[in-house]
C-alpha cells in the first residue's frame, strides 16, 4: 500500500513538473551581444566589423571590432528600414548546399548590400554587406553582416556646408564692424588724433574676435572630422590633470581666485590625451569668464572620481565622472539644454560674455560624443555651476588596444 | 517529451518573432523621425515624403504586433516577466504609432512652411530634435535588450526636452514679436515644437514600460520635470559606452 502511495506521488510529480515546464520557458539572456561560445562561427579574427544574425533579425554574435567601433549603436544599425529589407533579401537566397561551406565558390548565395545614414549619436553614414550561412537545419537561417563606416565623405561635405553657414552668419559680425571703422577713419574721424585711437583700439578687439572664431572654427571641424573613430589610448587621468594645472595655474595667480583639486588615484580612461585637455580647459576658461562676479572671490573646484556604481544617472557600467565647479552667479535652467548649441551664448553679447566665441562647449560635446561620454550642467543663478563629464573606463577593449 | 521540446521551442519562437516585429516597428519609426527632422532642417522635401509613406507600414505592424501578442497570452499562457513583456509589448506598440504619427505630421507640416526672408534660426530645433531622437534610440534599445538602465536613463533626461521646448517657445514667441510676418512659419514651427515634445513623452512612456516589464516595478508616476532650476540636468544627451 505504501509502494503504490509513494509510486502515485511520484507520478502525479512527474505529471506536475511535465506540465509546468512549457510554462516556464527559458528567456534569452538580456546581454545579448555578449556571448560568443566556442560552438559559434569564428566572427573574431575576421579583420572587419561582423555580426551574425538570426532569420528573426535578432543578434546572435558581435565581433570585437564591431563592439569596439560600433558599441552599442549595433541595435540601432541593425534595425534600420534598410538593414531589414537587406537581411529579408539575404533570407530569400537559396539555402547553402553543405554545411561546412560550398567548395564550389558559384553556390555561395549572393551578397546584399545597403547603404544609408544614421543621425544619432553621431551623424554616421554605413555600407551593409549580408550574405546568408551555411549551416545544418536550425542552423540555416542565419546571415553574416559585415558593416563599413564610410562617414568620412559625408562629414567633409556636410562641414563645408556648416562652414559657409557660419561664416554669413558669425563672422561677418566683426567683419561689418570692421569696415565700417575702417570708413571712419578715412573721413573726418581719421583726423582727429583722441578718436583714431579710440577706433583702432576697437578693431584691435574686433579683428582678434575674428581670429579667435577662426581658431575655434577650424579646431571644431577638425574634432567633427574624426568624430566616429573611437580613441585608443589609454590615459592616466592624473597626467591629464597635470597638465590642465600647467596650462591654467597663471590665470589663479590673480587676487581671489582659487583652484581646489580633489583627485581619486589610478583612474584610467580611453581618450585622446590633448582632446580631453581641451574639454577641461575650456570648461574652466568658461567658469573664470561667466562665473566671475565683482568683488566676490571665486572658487573653482577640478575634481575626478570613480563612478559610484548603483547611480542610475549615468551608464551602469562605473566609469570616471570629472566635475569642474564653481560658486560663481550661475545661469537660468532655461539656458541649460541649449548651452552646447553653436553660437549659444548666455546674456547679451554687449557683456563680458562677447568675449567668447560662443563655440567652447560645442566643442566640448562633439569631443565627448567621439569619447561616448557624457556631460551634465547644473545651474541656478547665485548659486554657481557645476559640470560633470563622465567618460567610459578603459575597460575590456583595452587589451585589444595595448596589442596593436 | 520530443513533441513537448517542440511546444517549447514554437513558443521561443513565437516570443522572438514578437521581439523582431518590436525592433522592425522601432527601426521604422525611428526613420521616420530622422526623415521628419530633415525635411524641416534641411528643406528635403523627398524626406517629407518618405516619413509620411511609412505611416501604413507601422499600423500594420502595429496590428500585428497585437494579435500576436493576443495569440500569446490566450494559448500560452505566458507567466512573470513573460508575461509582463508581452502585455508592455501590447501598450509599447501603441506608443511607437502614436511617434509614427508625429513624425508624419512634422513631415507634412514642413512642407507647408514658407519661410520669411530674415532667417529663423532652426539651430534649436535641430538639437532638440537630436535630443529627441537620442531619447528614442535609448528607448527602443531598451525594449530589444530588456535593459531597465538604458529606461531609467531615458525617464530622467524627459526633463531635458520639455526644457527645451519651453526654450523654444519663447524663442519663436519673440520672432512672432518682432514681426508679424514672421507668425504663420513659427505658428508651423511651434506645432513642430510641440510634436517633438510629444515623441519624447512616448519615448519616456515605453522606458516606464520596459522598466516595469524587466523589473515588475513601476517608476514613480510623477516624472522628473523641468521646474526646479537648481536640480541637476542632461544639458546634451551622447553616445553610449562601448558594449563588453
Amino acid at each position: 500500500m505504501v509502494l503504490v502511495c509513494v509510486a502515485l506521488a511520484g507520478w502525479v510529480l512527474a505529471v506536475w513538473l511535465l506540465l509546468r515546464q512549457p510554462r516556464v520557458p527559458t528567456s534569452p539572456p538580456d546581454d545579448y551581444l555578449k556571448p560568443v561560445s566556442p560552438a559559434d562561427l569564428p566572427v573574431d579574427p575576421l579583420p572587419a566589423c561582423a555580426v551574425v544574425l538570426d532569420g528573426l533579425g535578432a543578434i546572435v554574435q558581435v565581433n570585437e571590432e564591431a563592439a569596439s567601433q560600433f558599441g552599442e549603436t549595433v541595435g540601432a544599425i541593425l534595425r534600420h528600414p534598410a538593414a531589414r529589407a537587406a537581411l529579408s533579401a539575404a533570407l530569400r537566397a537559396p539555402v547553402p548546399a553543405s554545411p561546412s561551406g560550398s567548395s564550389n565558390r558559384g553556390d555561395l548565395p549572393p551578397v546584399c548590400s545597403t547603404t544609408f545614414t544614421l543621425d544619432v549619436p553621431v551623424p554616421r553614414t554605413l555600407h551593409l554587406m549580408l550574405r546568408r550561412l551555411p549551416g545544418g537545419k536550425g542552423q540555416d537561417r542565419r546571415v553574416l553582416v559585415v558593416l563599413t563606416d564610410r562617414s568620412e565623405a559625408q562629414a567633409a561635405d556636410r562641414m563645408r556646408m556648416d562652414f559657409v553657414a557660419h561664416a554669413s552668419h558669425e563672422l561677418r559680425t566683426p567683419l561689418a564692424s570692421l569696415s565700417g571703422f575702417i570708413d571712419a577713419l578715412q573721413g573726418a574721424a581719421g583726423e582727429n588724433p583722441v578718436m583714431r585711437h579710440q577706433f583702432l583700439d576697437i578693431m584691435r578687439q574686433q579683428s582678434e574676435r575674428l581670429k579667435r572664431l577662426i581658431d575655434r572654427l577650424l579646431y571644431l571641424s577638425r574634432v567633427q572630422a574624426h568624430e566616429h573613430q573611437r580613441p585608443r589610448d589609454v590615459v592616466d587621468v592624473a597626467d591629464l590633470m597635470a597638465v590642465v594645472l600647467g596650462e591654467v595655474a597663471p590665470r589663479f595667480e590673480q587676487e581671489g581666485r582659487t583652484l581646489k583639486l580633489e583627485i581619486e588615484d589610478d583612474l584610467l580612461v580611453r581618450a585622446d590625451e590633448d582632446e580631453m585637455v581641451q574639454v577641461l580647459l575650456n570648461l574652466i576658461e568658461n567658469a573664470l569668464r561667466y562665473g566671475a562676479q565683482e568683488g566676490d572671490p571665486l572658487t573653482i573646484t577640478l575634481s575626478a572620481r570613480r563612478a559610484a556604481s548603483p547611480d542610475d544617472r549615468w551608464p551602469a557600467d562605473g566609469g570616471v565622472i570629472l566635475g569642474i565647479e564653481d560658486n560663481g552667479c550661475g545661469m537660468e535652467a532655461h539656458h541649460l539644454p541649449r548651452l552646447t548649441e553653436r553660437f549659444y551664448r548666455v546674456g547679451a553679447p554687449t557683456d563680458g560674455a562677447g568675449q567668447g566665441t560662443g563655440l567652447g562647449l560645442s566643442i566640448v560635446r562633439h569631443i565627448l560624443d567621439r569619447h561616448g561620454g557624457r556631460l551634465r550642467i547644473a545651474s541656478a543663478p547665485g548659486k554657481g555651476t557645476t559640470c560633470l563629464v563622465w567618460l567610459p573606463p578603459a575597460g575590456a577593449t583595452l587589451a585589444v588596444s595595448l596589442v596593436e | 517529451m520530443a513533441d513537448r521540446s517542440h511546444i517549447v521551442k514554437s513558443y521561443e519562437q513565437e516570443l522572438g518573432q514578437l521581439r523582431s516585429m518590436m525592433a522592425q516597428m522601432g527601426g521604422i519609426v525611428e526613420n521616420q523621425v530622422a526623415l521628419a527632422l530633415s525635411a524641416i532642417a534641411d528643406r528635403n522635401e523627398e524626406a517629407a515624403d518618405a516619413a509620411a509613406r511609412q505611416d501604413p507600414e507601422v499600423d500594420q505592424l502595429e496590428r500585428e504586433v497585437e494579435s500576436l501578442a493576443i495569440r500569446l497570452l490566450a494559448l500560452r499562457s505566458p507567466m512573470a516577466g513573460d508575461l509582463r513583456e508581452i502585455v508592455a509589448a501590447l501598450k509599447i506598440t501603441g506608443d511607437l504609432e502614436r511617434i509614427g504619427d508625429y513624425a508624419s505630421s512634422i513631415a507634412r507640416r514642413s512642407l507647408r512652411i514658407r519661410m520669411p526672408e530674415n532667417q529663423i534660426s532652426l539651430s534649436g530645433l535641430r538639437s532638440m530634435g537630436r535630443l529627441v531622437q537620442e531619447n528614442l534610440r535609448r528607448s527602443i534599445d531598451a525594449i530589444t535588450q530588456q535593459d531597465s538602465n538604458r529606461a531609467m536613463e531615458v525617464w530622467h533626461s524627459d526633463r531635458a526636452v520639455d526644457e527645451y521646448y519651453t526654450a523654444l517657445f519663447r524663442e519663436l514667441v519673440t520672432y512672432m514679436m518682432e514681426d508679424a510676418r514672421n507668425i504663420r512659419a513659427c505658428t508651423e514651427l511651434l506645432f513642430i515644437a510641440k510634436n517633438l515634445e510629444r515623441i519624447g513623452d512616448h519615448a519616456t512612456n515605453i522606458a516606464e514600460r520596459v522598466f516595469y516589464a524587466v523589473t515588475g516595478d513601476n517608476l514613480p508616476s510623477l516624472r522628473p520635470r523641468g521646474a526646479p532650476a537648481s536640480a541637476l540636468t542632461v544639458a546634451e544627451t551622447m553616445q553610449e559606452p562601448d558594449v563588453r
